[in-house]
């Protein structure tokens, strides 16, 4: 639609924009040095003693009293991969394959940071430059303009996490190695170690973050649509998404999180993992985050088509 | 069918009445001026009729398409400038082009050529639009609304902020528009002189009232006019003129006389000063302007 052509041209016709597909990139590439840095990533030969000891320290963690729910969730998971990979005689492997699975729900967080930009100010930065008035005054219904600019901010938001995935998995290829794209991917459901291709891990977990980016970027529309303020747009956007985001991680588990729309953002927890809360399932989830995305619009859409352009 | 047709208008915001139901109707081919001290509804009305403000009462035909029901066809056939024209900055002048020529079907690369030549645009068309001049930025904002062939072109006070070269190229683009394209235009301003220059009609609104329209050489060719004779014996002339002109109010203002006749008169005049052996050494008809007729329709009452 030639609406949707004019507003991906105002994005992408901007130097702005392209910094911040530099900033998605630089991000990967910091993920890339740290996991380098901080975590033995190379195991070689003597791995089995590795992961032996490595399950010591966690046994013994696990003992202590004073732990976050997610971080004994976190140790217990651990434990049991490494007790599949020794049992099953499969010494562990980072590749780019695996370093790109691992990171995609840190960079849909990052690109939906960025893509906020975007989304809270597509709308309000036309009523800040006073082009709304040429752009309502054209052949076009307001409605029209309204989904063509949700649109385009969404579609930027997909395609800054598509750079981010291949950036990830052409730069750790330098470092991990292009290999063991015919490996599996292994997480534990229900207490047990799954295998699955990790190209098929790799573009489901793509899949599964996704609506964390589409909460964010509704957000921050809804406010810009409403409100025609970038600034408060956006600080609010990444405000309520960083805090959102963070209570998620935090408070995993927590039986009130059933309630908090960003434990349900990450749907990976149905299909490559336990989900947080027992009683949640993936239908429930979809469709809490679908009446999120819904009020959004019910709020904004009205005062977009209404208002009077004084 | 008229072009561009309004019944009972009307704009409330809470207990204010901002346009008090206006109706007006234009035909094609005619520049029609919305006149009116500022706080008259102007602007109000203009964006009543494009759809930025929303109606409290009445409807709004263009080419016998109601805007409520059928915005985007009514709208294919308007053109709008409100206020300065604020077009993308950081785009060039031809993306803008092509920007809001994908918004109206069926335009071609050809068209739009044709309207950056038609306001002079052709070196810089590729230049951003940051680095234009607001003389540019005007022109660009002409092609921008002339590129999908309206036939109704609407302006709001479209001479903000220009300097008077810039009014002047502005109003020479209008004037060859309506005659080469044929289009009726409809601009709304508080500069009366301007108006008197560009438009055919005149519509005066005084609090958000519709006090008349006139036709702008009706107007100003009134059939007396004030004539100045600058004479050397003041006193002596107007003790002449007074049996001459039994009745009328003559003024003395130092070495001119002032009277109100029509043109036909001004000849025997100057004849009867000579005859008295008077010296005439200017004569002089001072030009009623809009503005005064404005003042004196609108009485004065302006606030």
């Amino acid at each position: 639609m030639n609406l949707i052509r004019n507003e991906n041209m105002k994005i992408y016709k901007r130097k702005r924009t392209w910094v911040m597909v530099a900033f998605v990139i630089v991000y990967v590439l910091i993920q890339i040095i740290n996991l380098k840095t901080a975590e033995d990533t190379d195991f070689g030969k003597d791995w089995r003693t590795k992961l032996e000891q490595e399950n010591i320290s966690l046994s013994k963690e696990l003992e202590k009293s004073n732990t976050l729910i997610i971080e004994d969730k976190q140790a217990k998971k651990k434990l049991l991969l490494n007790q599949y990979y020794l049992e099953n005689n499969i010494p562990p492997d980072t590749n780019a394959w695996s370093f790109a699975v691992g990171q995609i729900s840190n960079i849909i967080f990052a690109v939906s940071l960025i893509a906020i930009i975007i989304g809270g100010e597509i709308v309000a930065a036309e009523f800040g430059s006073g082009t709304i008035k040429l752009l309502l005054t054209q052949s076009a219904s307001r409605t029209k303009i309204y989904f063509a600019k949700y649109t385009a901010a969404i579609l930027f938001g997909l395609f800054l996490t598509l750079v981010g995935i291949l950036t990830a998995i052409l730069f750790s290829s330098f470092i991990f190695g292009l290999d063991g794209l015919g490996g599996n991917y292994f997480f534990v459901k229900d207490q047990t170690v799954v295998g699955v291709p990790i190209l098929q891990a790799l573009i489901g977990s793509y899949l599964l973050n996704i609506p964390f980016l589409f909460l964010a970027i509704t957000l921050a529309f809804m406010i810009s649509a409403a409100f025609r303020s970038t600034t408060f747009s956006i600080v609010i956007s990444i405000l309520v998404t960083l805090v959102g985001f963070i209570l998620s991680i935090a408070m995993n588990g927590w039986n009130w999180t059933k309630y908090f729309v960003f434990s349900h953002t990450d749907l990976n927890q149905f299909i490559f993992g336990t989900p947080s809360v027992e009683g949640m399932t993936l239908g429930l989830s979809v469709g809490f985050i679908i009446l999120h995305l819904l009020i959004l619009h019910l709020i904004s859409y009205p005062i977009f088509v209404k208002r009077d352009v004084a | 069918m008229s072009l561009l047709q309004i019944s009972d208008l009307t704009k409330k915001v809470g207990n204010k009445i901002i346009v008090d139901h206006l109706s007006l109707e234009m035909d094609k081919g005619e520049i029609l001026g919305l006149l009116g001290p500022n706080g008259a509804g102007k602007t109000t009305t203009i964006r009543m009729i494009v759809g930025l403000v929303s109606k409290s009462e009445g409807k709004v035909f263009i080419n016998g398409e109601d805007t409520s029901l059928h915005f985007e066809k009514a709208m294919k056939q308007v053109g709008v400038i409100v206020e300065n024209p604020d077009l993308y900055k950081y785009l060039s002048g031809y993306d803008n082009l092509v920007h809001f020529s994908r918004m109206n079907s069926k335009v071609t690369k050809k068209r739009i050529s044709e309207v950056i030549s038609l306001v002079g645009l052709d070196h810089s068309i590729n230049d951003k639009v940051s680095t234009y001049s607001l003389g540019m930025k005007q022109r660009l904002g002409l092609a921008v609304v002339l590129v999908h062939k309206p036939s109704l072109l609407i302006l709001d006070e479209p001479t903000n902020g220009l300097d008077p070269a810039g009014i002047r190229e502005l109003r020479g683009h209008l004037i060859s528009i309506v005659k080469n394209e044929g289009v009726g235009v409809i601009i709304s301003s508080h500069l009366m002189s301007e108006m008197e220059m560009m438009c055919d009609r005149v519509a005066i609104l005084n609090k958000g009232k519709l006090i008349g329209i006139h036709n702008v050489s009706e107007m100003v060719e009134d059939e007396c006019s004030e004539v100045g004779f600058e004479v050397d014996r003041p006193d002596y002339a107007i003790q002449v003129l007074q049996s001459f002109l039994a009745g009328k109010t003559i003024i003395a203002d130092r070495k001119q006389i002032k009277v109100r006749i029509p043109k036909e008169r001004i000849p025997e005049i100057s004849q009867q000063l000579l005859g008295a052996g008077i010296n005439v050494y200017n004569i002089q008809t001072v030009k009623k302007t809009l503005e005064d007729k404005f003042i004196e329709i609108t009485g004065g009452n302006i606030q």
